[in-house]
């Protein structure tokens, strides 16, 4: 091996800046996923190497790199324990670029460190998409050629001048990116499982319900997913999105069964009225709950189906975001037989616990006289006994619904799901608790219903005979402003009579629901541009029967027409000016000496020939000649060009 | 183990490699003919192949894709499909940086054996906007890289080793550029059939040279002493800037050469014939390094070949005939 130089002379103070900008630029999103050593570390070889660069220092040796370099590979393996993954893959591109910048001493060296900038840009869009995500990535492109072009720039070429030649060729650049962009055939399911960011885990439904465990239910207001009502929008107290379905009670905690596909589930819905169509946009869960409207019978995900309790679930969890269309029957009858051994099921409680909720079910059965009446007992309790509707609700510890109903009477809607559904179960009717969303906000720009986070619900559905499944929101009793005005309206309610605080003014409201409004555009139509989304475009675009090979086929007949365009336009862009006019007349008056001009022979050096070989005066020839060279090179062109006619005319 | 002889393949592939090169070089030439001394690229005849830096950018927005494709992101699709674009850009950009020059032969100085003659070429962009990292090769060499301002003419310089005497033909050379981001090399060949003359290679150990004669006499032309000062007379090329009144110039602007009159001077023949060596190139050689020697110190001295005769003179005029004639000796029916 034989050691490399290590003197730098300055050659790269012109483009070393740009290239640590392009870098830091790349770098930028990843700053607050990276743990911080990370960054410093960056920053630190950067500012290093540039200072190694202006003032002609030597870089660091060969052992002070391998040192480096191992101690930073471990600082990763330790950081993250892995090297897989988008985190530790940004935090292993960082390291590389900082420590590339401490070897970087020739040209060459500095393609690698764009191309790592590159790669830089393109895993923090793997980490985020935000409505900002696409401009930041046209910028820090720019910024990328830019630094490429200022490589390789000449003497004569600024720093100003490569800027407007890289925005330029990305300006060209453009329109061939969205004729690519568009016709690119979209893949239905991915090559190879591919490892996604856990760090970022979004709120979802939980798999289980245990409302004495919770002191304190925090108001997300994240986007659970959004909707787009082909008609009118249903009510509010309508607007129930079925979630999972739990069927099991352990005396504290409601658990849903092992999901498995039953194709009957969804013939046991006998709808009536009017269906509802939507399309919804849902935010990756990593879960694999597909919320639908109380009663779907037809959705259009594919790899996605209906469970027992006709809970929606894909086959995979939702990875990214998603949007498909439904249609749902907010009438219905639901399975109007139930066998014996699912009568048992949807009955049983723990045996132990809870005792004084189960000897009070069965006095308020017996005093009711039917199920319907019992039912009506039970809300009206909620409704006219000291109970509260509240996100702060006291610990509930043992025997948690006997503490609730006797003695906290504060909780939000898992507690009152989980109290009534115990209360029913206790007096022999089938009951199952359903967790979803319940209501949405309408976004008056957009024309679509955000649901957030913080429209999570519970509630209940009771069998009855006859009517099948019917459902039942306990919550309603205690809380009616939570089913009619939402959670948001209710939490904010409360807080307002407590703080005296005033709604948020109506333009703060105003530029958020048009923010959201964006959001949903640009979710719909940029980040959602699947295969189904493609489909549907091409067919709008007048493509029958659109496949992989139409769309390819246009790709490539897209892209060859504007490179024919763009290189059509560079012609005209580079097309000579029209014929120098002090051109012209010189080769008239080299017509009028009678001789040829010699190769590579300059003006003077012709007037000295034709002043000796011609039969021109001399006087004539080196006036010709000066108002030649002052025409093409001459501060006062016009007026020498005027001269220079003058004078060629004259000859005879 | 192998009575073979072993040829290691990069010698295979070397002679491939060679024997393509010389195929296409004979096809351009062949396809565009032989080129005016004043040529403007047409864009059929500028070739164009990607870069290593060019294949390398292309895996990695194959990679890309197939990275955009299995995460399903859209935007990393954006970016993907934004750098190729710009890789298609880059394509015709390079192409168009080269397409519309106007490149002219523009002379060479002649140069002793040995020495790297300089080749000119200026370049001369017409068009309206400007041209950047343009450069001519020709085999290995490669002149300096240089931007074109609209309108802008520049000369380039190709150096050519040479190694003997008499006229060295540059019946090709290129002219090349990698801009934009160097993903793409564009390139046209020029066949021009420049010559250019080289002297002999001056002797490194040669003989002393005839000796000195001395005339007295009133020589009127050219053999001027320095003894008495005679007056100014109009400045000729070739007189000796040590002859030349600086003073009467810095006065009048007008360039004007000191006379001496009724001195000695002095001068020497070299004769060909006179040489005690039987080589031809040696004694051309020889000739070369006395010329060489006695234009350095300004002496007389005339030059006396087989056929031909150069009265003794000093001065750049004489200095270049000579050398000429000695670098062409044996050609042109001479």
């Amino acid at each position: 091996m034989k050691a490399q130089p290590r003197g730098t002379d300055g050659s790269l103070l012109a483009s070393l800046p740009w290239t640590l900008g392009a870098l830091l630029v790349s770098l930028a999103p990843h700053v607050p996923y990276l743990a911080v050593w990370i960054t410093v570390a960056f920053i630190g070889c950067a500012v290093w190497r540039y200072i190694i660069e202006k003032q002609r220092r030597m870089l660091p040796s060969r052992w002070i790199r391998g040192g480096l370099a191992l101690l930073c590979f471990l600082g990763v393996f330790g950081t993250y324990s892995s090297i897989s993954g988008v985190g530790p893959g940004s935090a292993l591109l960082a390291i590389m670029a900082a420590l590339k910048l401490l070897e970087t001493r020739k040209r060459r060296d500095q393609f690698v460190l764009l191309f790592i900038s590159i790669f830089l840009v393109m895993s923090s869009l793997l980490r985020e998409q935000y409505l900002w995500s696409l401009p930041y990535l046209i910028g820090s492109t720019l910024i990328i050629l830019t630094a490429w072009l200022r490589m390789s720039a000449g003497e004569s070429e600024t720093a100003k001048q490569s800027f407007a030649t890289g925005g330029r060729l990305l300006m060209y650049a453009a329109p061939l990116a969205i004729v690519m962009w568009v016709f690119f055939p979209r893949l239905a399911s991915p090559f190879w499982a591919v490892p996604i960011d856990t760090s970022q885990a979004t709120s979802g439904l939980s798999d289980s319900m245990s409302p004495g465990d919770i002191s304190s239910l925090s108001m997300s207001d994240a986007v659970a997913f959004r909707v787009q009502f082909d008609g009118e929008i249903p009510a509010s107290r309508d607007l129930y999105w079925r979630g999972l379905v739990m069927t099991r009670f352990n005396g504290r905690t409601w658990t849903g069964s092992e999901l498995t596909i039953d194709r009957t589930a969804v013939d046991e819905i006998i709808e009536s009225g009017e269906p509802v169509s939507y399309e919804v946009t849902l935010e990756p869960t990593r879960q694999q709950w597909v919320l639908a409207l109380d009663l779907p019978k037809e959705w259009s995900l594919p790899r996605t189906f209906m469970g027992p309790q006709q809970q929606l679930a894909s086959v995979t969890p939702i990875e990214q975001r998603i949007s498909y269309r439904a249609t749902s029957y907010p009438d219905y009858i639901l399975q109007a037989d139930l066998s014996s051994l699912s009568r048992g099921w949807y009955t049983s409680v723990p045996d132990n616990g809870n005792a004084r909720s189960k000897e009070l079910a069965t006095q308020m059965r017996e005093a009711a006289g039917t199920d319907t009446a019992y039912i009506e007992a039970v809300l009206a309790k909620f409704h006219d006994e000291e109970y509260f509707y509240t996100l702060q609700p006291p610990a509930l510890g043992s025997n948690p619904v006997d503490r609730f109903l006797f003695e906290t009477r504060q909780g939000f809607c898992e507690h009152y799901a989980s109290a009534f559904a115990f209360m029913m179960r206790s007096a022999g009717i089938p009951t199952r608790v359903i967790l979803g969303y319940q209501g949405g906000e309408i976004n008056p720009m957009g024309g679509h219903m955000i649901v957030r986070q913080s429209d999570a619900h519970a509630w209940t559905e009771v069998w009855l005979e006859r009517y099948g499944w019917y459902r039942v929101d306990p919550t309603a009793a205690v809380a009616p402003e939570r089913i009619e005005f939402g959670a948001r309206g209710a939490a904010l309610d409360g807080i307002g009579a407590t703080w005296g605080f005033s709604a948020p003014s109506e333009l703060l409201q105003s530029l958020t629901m048009t923010w959201d409004a964006l959001n949903a555009k640009w979710n719909e139509w940029v980040l959602g541009y699947g295969p189904d989304t493609q489909d549907s475009f091409m067919e709008w675009l007048g493509m029958d029967d659109p496949n992989w090979r139409k769309m390819l086929l246009t790709l490539v007949g897209g892209v060859v027409g504007l490179i024919l365009a763009i290189s059509g336009l560079m012609m005209l862009r580079s097309r000579a000016p029209a014929k120098d006019r002090a051109a012209i007349l010189y080769a008239r008056f080299i017509r009028k000496t009678g001789l040829q001009q010699r190769t590579g022979e300059t003006p003077q050096g012709f007037a000295r020939r034709a002043a000796l070989e011609s039969e021109m005066s001399h006087h004539v020839v080196a006036s010709v000649t000066t108002n030649y060279l002052n025409a093409r090179y001459g501060p006062d062109a016009e007026y020498s060009l005027g001269k220079l006619r003058n004078s060629v005319a004259a000859i005879r | 183990m192998s009575s073979i002889p072993w040829q290691s393949p990069s010698r295979f592939i070397g002679y491939f490699r060679n024997n393509a090169t010389l195929r296409v070089r004979r096809w351009a030439r062949k396809r565009q003919g032989i080129d005016d001394s004043t040529t403007t690229l047409r864009p059929g005849r500028v070739y164009i192949l990607p870069t290593g830096v060019g294949l390398v950018f292309g895996l990695m927005a194959f990679a890309m894709l197939l990275g955009s494709m299995n995460y399903n992101n859209n935007l990393s699709f954006v970016l993907t499909f934004m750098l190729i674009g710009i890789g298609f850009v880059a394509m015709h950009q390079c192409q168009r940086n080269l397409v519309g020059l106007e490149l002219t032969f523009a002379g060479t100085e002649p140069v002793f054996a040995g020495q790297s003659i300089r080749f000119q070429i200026a370049i001369r962009n017409q068009s309206r906007n400007a041209r950047y990292g343009i450069r001519i090769y020709h085999d290995r060499t490669e002149s300096d890289v240089h931007d074109l301002q609209p309108g802008e003419s520049k000369i380039f310089i190709l150096p050519v080793a040479t190694d003997q005497r008499g006229w060295i033909h540059l019946d090709r050379f290129g002219v090349r550029t990698l801009f934009p981001f160097e993903l793409f090399r564009s390139w046209a060949w020029l066949h021009m059939d420049l010559r250019g003359l080289v002297y002999p290679r001056p002797s490194e150990k040669p003989p002393e040279p005839p000796p000195t004669r001395t005339a007295h006499g009133h020589r009127q032309h050219d053999a001027r002493g320095e003894e008495d000062f005679a007056g100014l007379r109009k400045y000729n090329e070739g007189d000796s800037p040590r002859h030349v009144a600086w003073k009467a110039y810095a006065r009048t602007g007008q360039l004007l050469s000191k006379q001496f009159a009724g001195a000695d001077t002095s001068s020497q023949w070299f004769d060909f014939d006179a040489i005690p060596v039987t080589d031809i190139e040696e004694r051309l050689s020889i000739l070369t390094r006395w010329i060489a020697n006695s234009d350095r110190t300004m002496e007389d001295f005339g030059l006396r070949l087989p056929g031909l005769e150069f009265p003794p003179a000093h001065g750049e005029t004489q200095r270049r005939q000579c050398l000429e004639a000695l670098a062409l000796f044996g050609e042109d029916g001479k």
